[in-house]
């Protein structure tokens, strides 16, 4: 009898112990994107693996998409690859999209990756910007033999100087747009806005992160007082047909992976797929005439939205050396972190364990911000202002030397460091930028090798 | 791009560090790290590079002799040159990474599919078909590919008198073109600012690789990178599919060979045997793990061996009866070769590397 006196004593006894908080610093932090979709590798080929514990179709179609994401398209009719243009902006995701990484911000060359996007004053039936008449939300400058482009842009930077209370200075560039040669006349209350390619990877677990949890980061009146207001935009979801939270493209009009990717299919390459089935010129005169929609099988965009969804996140580097640890903290001093959040939890994913309640280390909130004058296109994208831009995610930009050259920053590749992109920060980010002005030489060099080791 | 095993090879590998004798003096072991990247960089890959830009020129030239005098022998000699370039293209394909990469020599000169309605609107207007005007075609209007189709339709059955004088002013320029990128891809690498100098620097003043194993790790991700390219993709796809249709080079019936010229470019940078044969990852292998070095050995030569089995034109050899089997006993060698990369040379290289 005693037993089992001493047998519920001890089952009480675990019963009673209550679990102990998990010590943040007993994470490891190499782990951007948790536990399976986060892989070692620092070289060109980083943002470019599978995430971990796919079963055996799901490995396939990611392998699909990953070759179509690769293929360079041509024009219709043609036994592979068939539906580029009439006219494009590139002729393959992997052009703009080079090593699943950045662009360059150049345009209508084969290995340029920006693009413009057009509009006049109003709004459309689902809330977007109004596109221009024969010209739509997007200038194509590239088209098919015998096509004329929509236009051409010719890009020209004005040198400025910023210079550190030590004296140290650093020369910012600042971008104006031109089209030039457009076929028909642009409108004179034309609004443009440049927008660079920007890197693919971990894009499944940003697409998993709660919609809770990124509207409890917002804080659209700022009524917490502390500079910083976070608004979420929401954007068209052209396959459930609603408004919908938007999560991706620089100013987080796009709701999902798969709305991103068609569109892109769409404007970038005038490839028409089940979500976009009308050519985008078509009524211009560079249709093609062809009836020949989809040009994309359904399957084929639903593996590319799936191989973007499955990529994962490089694991972050040195994190033990003392002088990124320093970097680390005045990160979070200096107030980067309020925007640039860098743990967020995804939530249940039961078709992808690897996407699954995820602690992952974005350094985003997926929300806008008013980033200030300098940085504004003076264009409306469903909620989003002129001034306010997404938070782009920070993971993996201490690679971008090796996957893709010459680093290019912010939406359209004005910045060709890490140090310039935090220079051109403004309106909500003016009051960190000042604080990271201020640091010593020192810090700032910790500052930016912490962001060196995402 | 590529599946991940990696992770977890990883994190064994750094619980069983330091636990392996050593077979070489430390010192020599370090003198050998230094060895392999310095061959790799002038003896492999410039030297691979350097070829490639002869090769350029012999077609270039050989084009010129078939415009001047369009007969079948020449018609000959232009289809030798290009399967020789092509031959060198291929090997250079297990080592892409540095300029070829970065500055698209790749899609610009080696983009397929070949893109039948914009050449033939080309050859039928009046656009000057310059160098100029092909470097602001759309890529699949630019390198090997269609000078390929030009010079062997299908299968071999263009005849010398049947090319048109706007195809063979078209074919030139290509050429010229795919001349003019082989020589700034070789330019990149032997003048200022030299690439060539940031792989021998590495860990050492490189700015782009802070470590020697970063240098490492790229040449060995490169090798699995092509491995997993035709084993999974060149090969696969239209195996899986059964579509001749999504077969690469098929104009001139050498996919199978350029299959094995990518796998025999694993060979050359692994054995650090081009023209020279040098120390290679083979050397550094051996120093600490005689066994893992003969096994990746073996692998390599079977994959390449495995080849000779298929005698159809892949694009044939794909489609039932056709020589599935051989297919498939290729792609399970190239399989097992990665395998072996990706879990065994990969640790060893993080594992004895460090610096």
């Amino acid at each position: 009898m005693k037993y089992i006196y001493s047998f519920i004593f001890i089952l009480l006894l675990a019963a009673c112990r209550q679990a102990q908080p998990f010590d943040e610093d007993a994470y490891d932090e190499r782990l951007s994107g948790g536990g399976l979709a986060t892989v070692f590798d620092e070289t060109q080929g980083a943002f470019g693996h599978e995430v971990g514990g796919l079963n055996k179709r799901d490995n396939e179609v990611h392998g699909i998409g990953d070759v179509t994401f690769e293929q360079s398209f041509v024009a219709a009719p043609a036994p592979v690859n068939s539906g580029l243009g009439p006219l494009f902006n590139n002729v393959s995701c992997i052009s703009c999209h080079h090593n699943d990484g950045k662009g360059t911000p150049s345009a209508g060359m084969t290995n340029s990756s920006l693009l413009i996007r057009l509009s006049v004053p109003g709004k459309d039936a689902q809330g977007q910007v109004s596109g221009v008449d024969g010209f739509g939300g997007q200038l194509q400058d590239l088209g098919i033999f015998g096509k004329q482009p929509e236009g051409t842009v010719e890009i020209s930077y004005i040198d400025s100087i910023v210079t550190y209370l030590e004296g140290t200075t650093v020369t910012l560039r600042k971008p104006t747009y031109r089209i030039l040669n457009p076929y028909q006349p642009l409108p004179a209350n034309l609004e443009l806005s440049p927008r660079l390619a920007p890197s693919v990877f971990g894009l499944g677990l940003l697409e998993n992160i709660p919609e809770a949890t990124i509207l409890g980061f917002a804080d659209e009146n700022d009524t917490d007082g502390d500079g910083i207001s976070g608004k979420a935009n929401y954007g068209w979801n052209y396959f459930t047909k609603r408004k919908e939270l938007g999560r991706f493209g620089l100013k987080a009009s796009m709701p999902d992976i798969l709305n991103q990717s068609a569109g892109a299919f769409h404007q970038d390459m005038g490839i028409t797929t089940y979500l976009f089935p009308t050519e985008a010129v078509y009524g211009q005169p560079q249709f093609d005439g062809l009836a020949d929609e989809p040009e994309l099988a359904d399957t084929l965009l639903n593996a590319v939205a799936f191989y973007l969804k499955t990529l994962s996140v490089p694991a972050r580097r040195n994190v033990t050396d003392p002088e990124v640890k320093r970097g680390q903290a005045l990160f979070k001093e200096t107030g980067c972190a309020n925007c640039h959040k860098p743990v967020v939890q995804t939530g249940i994913n039961l078709a992808i364990p690897a996407l699954s309640n995820q602690r992952i280390q974005p350094f985003t909130d997926l929300l806008l911000h008013d980033m200030g004058p300098a940085l504004s296109d003076y264009r409306e994208d469903f909620l989003a202002n002129g001034n306010e831009w997404r938070t782009p995610p920070l993971w993996g930009i201490g690679l971008f030397e090796k996957t893709n050259g010459t680093p290019y920053f912010l939406h359209d590749g004005r910045a060709r460091s890490v140090e310039e992109a935090i220079l051109w920060h403004g309106g909500e980010a003016e009051k960190t930028k000042n604080s990271y002005m201020k640091l010593s030489v020192s810090e700032r060099n910790a500052l930016l090798k912490f962001l060196k080791s995402l | 791009m590529r599946k991940m095993t990696i992770t977890l090879s990883v994190f064994l590998l750094w619980g069983s560090m330091g636990c392996k004798p050593s077979t070489v003096d430390q010192e020599d072991f370090d003198n050998l790290k230094k060895e392999v990247i310095n061959h790799f960089a002038d003896h492999v890959a410039v030297a691979t590079y350097e070829d490639l830009h002869t090769g350029a020129n012999n077609l270039h030239n050989a084009l010129l002799a078939l415009e001047a005098n369009p007969i079948e022998a020449n018609l000959a000699t232009a289809r030798t040159a290009w399967k020789e370039m092509r031959s060198v293209w291929e090997q250079s394909e297990s080592f892409l990474f540095g300029p070829v990469d970065a500055n698209s020599y790749d899609p610009n000169t080696d983009t397929w599919p070949t893109d039948y309605v914009q050449m033939d609107s080309l050859l039928a207007s009046t656009n000057p078909l310059s160098v100029s005007d092909i470097e602001g075609f759309t890529l699949s209007l630019r390198g090997y590919h269609p000078i390929e189709y030009i010079l062997f339709g299908n299968h071999g059955d263009r005849t010398a008198a049947s090319i048109t004088a706007r195809q063979k002013t078209y074919m030139i320029n290509l050429s010229t073109d795919l001349k003019n990128s082989c020589s700034k891809l070789l330019n990149d690498w032997v003048t200022p600012p030299k690439y060539v100098d940031e792989v021998k620097n590495a860990g050492n003043g490189s700015t782009i690789y802070l470590k020697k194993q970063e240098i490492y790790l790229t040449i060995v991700e490169g090798l699995i990178g092509i491995c997993e390219e035709v084993g999974e993709g060149k090969m696969k796809d239209p195996f899986d599919t059964q579509d001749p249709g999504i077969v690469e080079s098929p104009y001139s019936g050498n996919s199978t060979t350029d299959f094995k010229n990518n796998i025999m470019g694993i060979q050359n940078v692994y054995l650090g045997k081009y023209k020279i044969d040098g120390k290679g990852l083979n050397d550094l292998v051996a120093a600490k793990n005689k066994s893992l070095d003969n096994k990746i050995q073996t692998q390599i030569t079977a994959a390449i061996n495995s080849f000779d089995n298929i005698t159809m034109y892949y694009e044939d050899a794909i489609v039932p009866p056709g020589q599935r089997v051989q297919i498939q006993q290729t792609m399970d060698a190239l399989a097992t070769l990665k395998t072996t990369l990706d879990t065994e040379l990969k640790p060893f290289i993080i594992q004895y590397i460090t610096d």
